[in-house]
């Protein structure tokens, strides 16, 4: 067998435990539009637009979905129950070795699960794929005291931007979210890439997406397979109230760092004002994580 | 000149703390919802400690002007010690301590790798191998099994080299400088 067919079914072989192991779970597989008329609205992720129907004077601009969350949201709010789906998603500005403009996601939404049974979720569908090692598990603020000495959730603006000095590094950054994101790049990443599973939880409300906040946390999570980032979740929100507040929290940093101002979705809004059921949801990068499975 | 953290390749002179350092490693960090990072390790080439540092995608370094060139060691007069660039026949010094581990090695003529910052020599790099005079050390008994078979040598230039008990007072030793390990007689 050539290496390029040898690859080719392993990948294949993958894909095909993975769609296995939701079927046998229920979980239905749903194809959404990757075309949308909205960009993202996240700050530091940037939709590709697309110009089309110019040649029929009906010219309209389009935007390449950049993960199909809102899409299979509003599959949800109507009623679809456990989705999954495997596609690809596309960014623009994504640059370096483990970052592309085209990559693969598989992205998966549970019915009332919370966080922790989405991480027990992706643990199982992890040994599935023959990634048996042992898991990790450590909250965002377990991972600053043990990896840097840092009381993360107490620090604010001002305690960030002293310890990113006294480490000689640049402390000019507005929000509190950013210098935390520096310090766990910094700091952080460098300790875990010796983990080769490791779910870090309970992110600083400041780094919410779109999860549930309670208190100073929201639940969300990211895995890391020895330290590169391999998927991000959250136990999501669930009305269109809490949904158009997050977005326009982006728009205005996104104003802040003078970024193209998106126009919010109104159309994922409308549906979302049915509500959300209760569900947690998970994005995860497949060539990520294939290329820590072995053949 | 300023670089970009676009520009940054391993390689690549800066200005760190003031000192001029070479990139050794730049990884592109992109967390999922946070903003871009270059997570960077450098090499001070004053100090030649390692540092490590972390820039959001777009900032800028000053550009440190230095250069690598092949230089002959010419002699010493104890406080400095003199190159020469042999295709300008421009001379150069260091002082001892720029020296560092290159007095260990360097007899006179050798040919070495001194490295310029604006123009002034900071650091010397040996060759991987030098050939060095035993001037002192222990006779070798036949017979003697003891220890490792080594034995310390005390060589031309000062520095003590483990050697094989065969070596004698007046041999010709080759010496690999990154380890400070003998290699072999000459």
């Amino acid at each position: 067998m050539s290496k390029v067919k040898k690859n080719l079914v392993h990948y294949q072989d993958l894909i095909i435990k993975i769609r296995e192991f939701f079927y046998s779970r229920k979980v239905t597989e749903v194809k959404t539009p990757s075309l949308l008329f909205s960009p993202t609205t996240d700050v530091y992720i940037d939709s590709i637009e697309l110009k089309v129907n110019r040649d029929i004077s009906m010219s309209t601009d389009l935007y390449l979905h950049t993960s199909p969350e809102l899409e299979m949201k509003r599959l949800l709010s109507k009623g679809s129950g456990d989705i999954f789906q495997i596609c690809q998603v596309y960014r623009d500005n994504e640059y370096g070795s483990n970052n592309f403009n085209e990559f693969t996601m598989l992205e998966f939404y549970r019915i009332d699960f919370d966080m922790h049974s989405l991480i027990d979720e992706i643990t199982d569908l992890l040994k599935v794929l023959g990634k048996t090692d042992a898991i990790t598990k450590i909250s965002y603020a377990q991972a600053f005291s043990e990896y840097g000495n840092i009381d993360i959730l107490d620090a604010d603006l001002q305690d960030l931007k002293k310890i990113a000095n006294s480490l000689g590094l640049n402390s000019d950054y507005d929000w509190v979210e950013d210098l935390q994101t520096l310090l766990f790049v910094h700091l952080i990443e460098p300790k875990i890439n010796q983990i080769p599973v490791c779910f870090i939880y309970d992110y600083p409300k400041e780094q919410s997406a779109l999860a549930k906040i309670e208190g100073p946390i929201a639940h969300r999570f990211e895995l890391y397979l020895n330290g590169l980032e391999v998927a991000n979740g959250y136990e999501e929100i669930q009305s269109a109230d809490e949904y158009r507040d997050r977005f326009n929290n982006e728009l205005y940093k996104r104003e802040k760092i003078s970024k193209k101002q998106p126009i919010v979705d109104e159309e994922f809004l409308r549906d979302m004002k049915m509500g959300l059921p209760r569900c947690s949801g998970v994005a995860i990068g497949i060539e990520r994580l294939f290329s820590t499975i072995s053949l | 000149m300023n670089y970009s953290t676009s520009q940054f390749k391993n390689g690549l002179k800066l200005i760190l703390d003031g000192n001029p350092c070479s990139i050794v490693n730049n990884e592109i960090v992109k967390p999922g919802k946070g903003q871009a990072f270059n997570r960077v390790k450098f090499k001070d080439l004053i100090t030649g400690k390692t540092l490590e540092k972390t820039y959001k995608s777009g900032e800028s370094l000053e550009g440190a002007d230095v250069m690598e060139l092949e230089m002959q060691y010419l002699y010493s007069d104890g406080e400095k010690w003199h190159f020469m660039e042999p295709e300008s026949f421009e001379q150069y010094d260091l002082s001892e301590e720029s020296m560092g581990s290159a007095i260990d090695y360097l007899v006179e003529q050798d040919i070495c790798t001194v490295t310029l910052w604006n123009n002034n020599p900071i650091t010397v790099v040996p060759p991987i191998q030098v050939i060095l005079e035993v001037i002192d050390t222990d006779p070798g008994l036949k017979g003697d099994t003891a220890g490792t078979g080594g034995k310390p040598a005390t060589l031309n230039t000062g520095v003590v080299v483990q050697v094989p008990l065969f070596v004698g007072i007046g041999d010709q030793v080759k010496v690999d400088t990154r380890t400070n390990e003998y290699s072999g007689r000459a």
